[in-house]
């Protein structure tokens, strides 16, 4: 297994996410789709830590994954609020804040 | 001891003025008058005891105490100091003397007026200010004395504020002071910079000993100060607010008016003496403004039919005799005639204010006459005052004012004594336009009511005053007076035997001249068609006019310029504009703002692709 097998698992894993986030509009899909291309970037970060022999990058995997919980937890609270006040989760019918 | 704490003087009627301010308001008229008079009394007996006491000291002996450290900077030290030497005593004496008359007469005077409470507050209030003015140690504390004498001034002039006329007065008044303080400012500043120090003393020194400075500084300094002076002792062309003054009451016109505000530029000029002294390019300026407005204003008092504005350019006539002393270099002369003034013209004020009380706030000249009848007391010490006006031997006005023309005689010669002999002269011939409303046939309907003791008593203390004032300025014809003595300063000019008979001479001369002209004109203006006022005069030569049309209307057209066009258009315009840029702005950006998580996520992405792609090529790939 090289380097080039994990970053183009990679790459195809973060545009599957990006693709999603782009076409897809509930909410809930959407934020699954962050956390593909959150962990997309955290392979490549272990990939690449694997093959410099360092630990930078596994370093930087841990921090992404705490964040991510985080976002997880913050996105999800944010989620149950909008679906209670709105009755919907369709953010392209979600577009009251604009100029 | 009360040498150590001289600010008993000023914090006196401070108090009495605070006391009558902050509590008075459910005192009665006897109340109120009680503290304001109890508080000038007192000061005045404490005047009297430290006089005592310099009196029995050595010829230097001065009071000195200073308060606190105002304000240093490095260089420049300013402390809040009073200094009580001969000088200012004859000031404090004038101001507590006259002002505690004036007081006792203003509780009968004002009695019934529904701003009783106010009247003296403000008035004790000047005698407060008035008396730091006198009292300070150093330029910057006699100029807050000289804007706190401007402020008492002001309120007073406009004491009856619901006519449009005191309130217009009031603000003239300021106005034109304005003007003069600024070269006082100026002057202050100067001689700060010049010598590092505004203290009197300091500055006297240093003129004696200390390094060189050029005279054109020095004379720019007391040109700047001259300047100040010539605003708050109403000197041409600043007189015209001294006139119009006249709208405040009458004890006010006698205080402020007449004894002591309108003398603290001569007291100041005085106080500057060292300074003058090496400046001689000034004093013929000085001398040369002092000659115009005395000649000016005694001919603007000969047209005038109202008793109060005939003493109101008569005493700017008086002052403009002080500022010929000064600018003769008699220091003492000056000081003796603002002394005798004090007392004769605080007299005459006080006694015509008598008269228009007893005759129901009739003002007009021309409908008063045979008063000696009807108000014997009021009469006989108005003509006492009078007399000493228009300097009729041996009365105060004679003994001061003969010292004055014969100094310009010495200094200046003939055509100076001339001018000033005949200023002397219209004098007399206004003195006799005053006097005709008590001799003669009434002229007017009405019994005139008598007024009482209160306003009598003081008349008559003044009047015995305005007839032995004069006895300091003994023995005449020398310059070593019995004032001049008692002030350190030269009184008169050294006359030699030769000139001693010319002065002797000069005196009859003018002394005959005077009593012709005041028989003459008496017998004129108790005719019963009594020759007419010449508008010229009337209007004082135009001068309120002249300033209406060159400063006047060109400032008020400014200001309507400004409001018409420059506010609304340029300034309201620059500012209204910047928000209407922000406003289109904003509705640009606005537009970005899109509402749609889609766009949003697009332009992130693009943005970061973007970096990226800069970042490849700028730094040199990856």
């Amino acid at each position: 297994m090289s380097l080039e097998h994990v970053v183009g698992l990679g790459i195809v894993l973060f545009a599957i996410g990006a693709a999603g986030f782009f076409v897809r509009s509930n909410a809930l899909v959407l934020l699954l789709c962050v956390e593909l291309m959150l962990n997309a970037v955290n392979l490549i970060l272990a990939g690449f830590s694997r093959y410099l022999h360092g630990t930078d990058g596994q370093v930087f995997v841990f921090m992404i994954m705490t964040v991510a919980a985080a976002e997880a937890a913050v996105g999800l609270a944010i989620l149950v609020a909008l679906c209670r006040l709105l009755g919907t989760l369709d953010m392209s019918r979600i577009n009251i804040l604009k100029g | 001891m009360l040498s150590e704490s001289i600010w008993i003087l000023p914090a006196l009627p401070a108090l009495g003025a605070l006391a009558n301010g902050l509590l008075g308001a459910r005192w009665s008229e006897k109340g109120i008058a009680a503290v304001a008079i109890g508080s000038v009394g007192l000061a005045l007996a404490a005047a009297l005891a430290l006089l005592a006491e310099m009196l029995a000291g050595p010829a230097d002996r001065a009071f000195s105490v200073t308060l606190w450290r105002w304000l240093s900077d490095g260089a420049l030290r300013i402390e809040t100091g009073f200094v009580l030497d001969r000088l200012a005593m004859v000031m404090v004496m004038v101001i507590l003397f006259v002002g505690f008359l004036i007081h006792l007469y203003s509780a009968g005077y004002m009695k019934g007026d529904t701003g009783y409470r106010r009247f003296f507050v403000c008035l004790n209030l000047f005698v407060f200010f008035m008396l730091v003015l006198v009292l300070a140690d150093n330029l910057v504390v006699t100029f807050v004395g000289w804007e706190g004498v401007g402020l008492c001034s002001y309120l007073l002039i406009g004491f009856w504020h619901e006519k449009t006329s005191a309130c217009d007065a009031g603000r003239k008044a300021f106005v034109v002071n304005r003007i003069g303080d600024y070269g006082f400012l100026l002057g202050t500043l100067l001689a700060a910079v010049t010598f590092g120090t505004v203290n009197y003393g300091d500055l006297a020194r240093l003129l004696a000993t200390g390094p060189a400075v050029s005279e054109g500084t020095v004379a720019a300094v007391a040109l700047l100060l001259f300047m100040g002076a010539m605003g708050k002792s109403a000197q041409f062309p600043l007189h015209v607010w001294l006139p119009d003054a006249m709208e405040g009451p009458t004890p006010v016109s006698a205080l402020i008016h007449a004894a002591t505000m309108v003398n603290a530029g001569v007291y100041l000029m005085c106080r500057m003496a060292p300074l003058l002294e090496r400046a001689p390019a000034v004093l013929p300026v000085i001398a040369a403004v002092g000659l115009v407005t005395a000649l000016y204003a005694s001919l603007s008092a000969l047209g005038q039919r109202d008793i109060k504005r005939v003493l109101a350019y008569s005493t700017v006539s008086q002052i403009g005799y002080m500022f010929v002393a000064l600018g003769c270099g008699l220091w003492a002369a000056g000081m003796f005639h603002l002394l005798t003034h004090g007392i004769f013209k605080g007299l005459l004020f006080l006694a015509a204010g008598a008269v228009i009380h007893a005759l129901d706030g009739e003002q007009d000249l021309s409908r008063m006459g045979g008063l000696l009848k009807d108000l014997p007391a009021v009469s006989v010490t108005f003509i006492a005052g009078l007399m000493a006006l228009a300097g009729i031997f041996p009365l105060s006005g004679f003994v001061s004012k003969d010292a004055i023309l014969w100094g310009g005689f010495e200094r200046y010669g003939l055509f100076f004594w001339l001018a000033a002999f005949g200023g002397a002269l219209v004098t007399a011939l206004y003195s006799a336009k005053l006097l005709s409303a008590f001799l003669g046939a009434r002229r007017s309907g009405g019994r005139p009511h008598r007024p009482g003791p209160v306003i009598t008593a003081p008349l008559a203390v003044l009047a015995v005053f305005a007839l032995l004032a004069g006895i300091p300025g003994l023995p005449l014809f020398t310059a070593d007076t019995f004032f001049s003595r008692f002030l350190g300063m030269p009184g008169a000019a050294p006359a030699t035997a030769a000139s001693h008979t010319l002065e002797v001479a000069l005196t009859v001369l003018q002394t005959l001249a005077v009593l012709a002209a005041l028989a003459g004109a008496i017998r004129l203006f108790t005719r019963a068609r009594r020759p007419a006022d010449p508008a010229v005069l009337a209007s004082g030569f135009g001068i309120d006019l002249l300033n209406d049309r060159l400063f006047v209307r060109p400032l008020k057209a400014c200001a309507r310029l400004c409001a018409a066009v420059i506010d609304p258009r340029l300034i309201d315009g620059a500012v209204n504009g910047l928000g209407s840029l922000s406003m289109a702005l904003g509705r640009l950006a606005a537009g970005l703002q899109t509402g749609e998580l889609r766009h949003y996520a697009v332009s992130l992405m693009a943005g970061a692709f973007a970096l990226l792609v800069l970042t490849v090529f700028f730094a040199g790939g990856l």
